[in-house]
């Protein structure tokens, strides 16, 4: 099957089919070598309990146990890599790799974690909700991300914005929850002041970018480093003295009510901040608009091809400067979740580099609202077994569970994994005629 | 007589965008002083009038900070006592002593950005850079002499930030991967390594949970400029300067650096007039980090003498404003240093004695920034005419991954 591909290939369209196919050779045959050495482990820890609960209902009165050993685990992601790469050299070039490296990880983190325990029980309903609650702003972030760069502007302003947003969402619920006492009222006019504030953020990129043709990457590093310097600012000179101008109302928990009943799945994905929630229907509603509506169609040409798409008739400077609006919208908004939800109120550098991780999230994803939510998934997993590990008192040096997104993201972009191609004018600037 | 007026009109952008970010600064500093604007209705003028004697006091603190209080110089002058001469000349030292590192990293800064790279990692290499001659000053203490050991830490700090400096150019001339995303997620992973060895036993201070390591100036120092107490300035700010020189000169008066310009002028007439491109983005890279490196170097062997993991503090980012409004130019790059080196060292000294924060520096940095690249700001505030500074800058306009 492999030579027939091969074969199929050489013969067919020339060196790009022959550099895919030598690509695919090479996923196909590291697949299997993770197989292998899955397999070893597994023949190394046979005896070694693995000991995981989870929670059925809400109250978490009844747990459900999954015993099993780390062997075991090993074994079946050991089975999975190499049934994948098994598939990826029988199907060569056009077998669809990246949703199965998805489906892979499931079962080697499950085996990692296997391991790291070693033995130990743990519950793990409260890992995984604290995942998607970790994930939910750098989810929302990278949205703003795919927003923007789909339409042709390079976006590293993203944490910027989202500090500038958790400062100003902090500052006016606080105000606000002062002059009216109203907790939910006071929390959506922060959010919804956030959500401007960022937005004209973003305006303002755009309008460097469009207007004045300042190169996308210095008008976000602009940005960044003012949006770092103002908050600070504003920190040090009034809120860390007048401290009740940073006390917002914090948003809890809500559980939704028939969905959150489902056994397992309920208390994981539908007891949580209502950020959440927002993030299921954003991704959801982004990825239909941008790959089945007119509205995306264009969106999407004016970053692949705006000369083209302006040809058309399209208007590629509005449509960025409303993506670039909206993408900031979102960002404030995953700020607002980092100040009056995790953080309780505004600090310092509060972001702490989460935009980039968005960033980083955007590029894993391949631009996709699907993908880069799988991808802020895994890096919010990362940030939530840390949590774990510490509580449950297993020694992994916390700074190499930190890095794993920034190093993941520098091996996919440098396209070790296979290429990732992000919208092609992405940070380009556009004379519109 | 018109080299003179060139270098006026072309210092002339700069010059207006640092003192619109002054003014700038100034209105945040009025719009945040409440307690004078909570008077603004009962006593309009007195609020307008304390929240601009605010301003006034906060930037002539940063004025005095900066340069030197005239006072204190009037009566080292009359007593000459080696205290009272300390005390007056120390303002203008601590300037150069910011503006060292400054100088090191806006170098960097612009022999990347001639190459067409940018360097946004500076902070990273600096951190690693520092790493590299903290380890190799633990390891050698009393086994070599000082010199020695300051020497070999030098070394290894910029071989260390070269390295550095070179994954990105590496991964972007071989697999065309952006290093503005390499670079910034390299700043992160640097942070976590650095972090990582100071909880090492070679580094670690016992008994502190702070992340920093134990102090080096007993056994490896750079030798001070001038022997006056609580004076900091040491050779590093003459080697700064010496550096600038050799980088000027690689940069126009030797081949490699007429490859370089050519790269990131035009990387494809590069290419056709057979220059290795990816070589010259991997060269720019690997000297834009070691420079980055021996400036961390410096500073932890020298003023700050212990590693932590905020050593960097941005000076990375801060040197791609000051490489911008130097335009690109090395000498550029040693004025805008020490204009920024003013600025911060008088910014700590407003923070001290006005309660203004220092971060309000931050703030001007982005907005110098944000002017010298949109010199039409420049134009519609100030109703000149000015021609956009040529700073030879090919800007990079590819997409994030290449295809």
């Amino acid at each position: 099957m492999t030579a027939a591909a091969t074969t199929m290939a050489t013969s067919g369209e020339g060196v790009a089919a022959r550099r895919a196919s030598r690509d695919a050779r090479i996923r196909g045959v590291a697949f299997a070598v993770l197989g292998l050495v899955a397999f070893y482990f597994a023949s190394q820890s046979l005896q070694v309990a693995a000991d995981f609960a989870f929670f059925i209902d809400r109250a978490a009165t009844q747990t459900l146990p999954v015993q099993t050993t780390v062997g075991v685990l090993w074994m079946i992601a050991g089975l999975a890599s190499g049934i994948v790469g098994l598939l990826q050299l029988a199907r060569g070039a056009a077998f669809r790799w990246r949703p199965w490296l998805i489906v892979l990880i499931a079962p080697w983190i499950a085996a990692t974690l296997g391991a790291v325990l070693a033995g130990k029980p743990a519950n793990l309903s409260g890992m995984f909700s604290g995942s998607l609650e970790f994930a939910a702003p750098i989810a929302l972030g990278a949205m703003a991300g795919i927003l923007s760069e789909r339409s042709g502007m390079f976006n590293i302003a993203l944490e910027g914005k989202m500090l500038v947003g958790a400062c100003v969402a902090s500052v006016v619920a606080s105000v606000t929850m002062l002059l009216t006492d109203n907790a939910l009222l006071s929390t959506l006019v922060g959010i919804a002041v956030a959500m401007g504030a960022s937005g004209l953020l973003g305006l303002l990129l755009a309008w460097l970018g469009i207007r004045h043709r300042v190169d996308q990457i210095i008008a976000g590093t602009v940005i960044n480093i003012g949006a770092i310097g103002i908050t600070n600012f504003l920190f040090l000179r009034f809120l860390s003295r007048n401290t009740e101008f940073n006390r917002p109302p914090s948003v809890q928990a809500m559980p939704i009510p028939v969905l959150s009943d489902i056994p397992v799945i309920g208390p994981i994905m539908f007891d949580s901040r209502p950020y959440v929630y927002v993030t299921y229907i954003l991704v959801i509603v982004l990825t239909y608009m941008l790959f089945r509506t007119r509205w995306g169609l264009r969106l999407r040409a004016s970053g692949e091809k705006p000369a083209a798409a302006g040809t058309v008739g399209i208007n590629v400077l509005a449509i960025r400067y409303r993506s670039m609006l909206i993408a900031g919208m979102i960002c404030g908004l995953a700020g607002s979740y980092l100040s009056m939800a995790s953080g309780g109120r505004f600090g310092m550098e509060i972001t702490a580099g989460k935009g980039f991780i968005a960033l980083a999230a955007v590029i894993f994803g391949a631009w996709h609202p699907v993908g880069a939510f799988a991808a802020a998934l895994v890096f919010g997993f990362a940030g939530s077994t840390q949590t774990l590990l510490a509580v449950l008192g297993v020694d992994v040096p916390p700074q190499l569970l930190n890095s794993v997104p920034y190093i993941v993201t520098i091996v996919v972009v440098a396209g070790v994994v296979g290429r990732v191609r992000g919208p092609a004018a992405a940070g380009q600037p556009y004379e519109q005629g | 007589m018109s080299r003179i007026t060139a270098l006026l009109r072309r210092g002339l952008v700069p010059l207006l965008a640092v003192i619109t970010a002054l003014l700038f600064g100034a209105i945040v500093i009025i719009l945040t002083d409440f307690n004078n604007l909570a008077n603004i209705g009962s006593d309009p003028a007195g609020a307008l009038g304390g929240a601009l004697s605010g301003v006034l006091n906060g930037y002539g603190a940063m004025l005095t900070g900066a340069l030197g209080d005239p006072q204190k110089i009037g009566i080292a002058l009359e007593t000459m006592a080696p205290a009272d001469i300390a005390t007056a000349i120390r303002p203008l030292t601590e300037t150069l002593v910011s503006a060292t590192p400054l100088i090191f990293a806006g170098l960097g800064v612009a022999i990347s950005f001639r190459a067409g790279m940018f360097n946004i990692g500076g902070d990273g290499q600096i951190l690693v850079g520092a790493l590299g001659a903290t380890l190799t000053a633990f390891l050698l203490n009393g086994q070599a002499p000082a010199f020695v050991i300051l020497a070999a830490a030098l070394v290894v700090g910029t071989l260390f930030g070269a390295g550095y400096g070179f994954i990105p150019g590496f991964l972007k001339a071989r697999t065309g991967a952006h290093e503005v995303i390499t670079t910034i997620m390299l700043n992160y992973v640097a942070a976590q390594i650095v972090f990582f060895a100071l909880r090492g036993p070679i580094l670690r201070q016992p008994g502190s949970t702070a992340p920093v390591s134990k102090n080096m100036s007993a056994f490896v120092d750079v030798p001070l400029l001038i022997n006056l107490p609580a004076i900091r300035l040491d050779l590093s700010f003459i080697a700064a300067l010496l550096v600038a020189v050799l980088i000027s000169w690689l940069l126009f008066r030797t081949t490699i650096g007429f490859e370089l310009r050519a790269s990131g002028f035009n990387m494809t007439a590069a290419r056709y007039a057979g220059m290795s491109a990816g070589g010259s983005m991997m060269l720019a890279m690997a000297l834009s980090g070691a420079l980055m490196g021996l400036g961390g170097s410096f500073l932890v062997v020298g003023t700050v003498g212990q590693l932590s993991n905020d050593l960097a503090g941005g000076i990375g980012f801060n040197a791609i404003a000051l490489a911008l409004l130097a335009g690109l130019r090395p000498s550029g790059v040693v004025a805008a240093a020490l204009l920024f080196g003013a600025l911060s060292n008088g910014g700590k000294v407003m923070g001290i004695q006005s309660g203004i924060p220092f971060d309000l520096l931050s703030f001007i940095f982005a907005l110098v920034i944000m002017f010298v690249a949109a010199p039409g700001l420049i134009r519609t505030i100030w109703r000149i005419k000015v021609s956009r500074p040529q700073p030879e800058l090919a800007i990079s306009q590819q997409p994030v991954a290449s295809e």
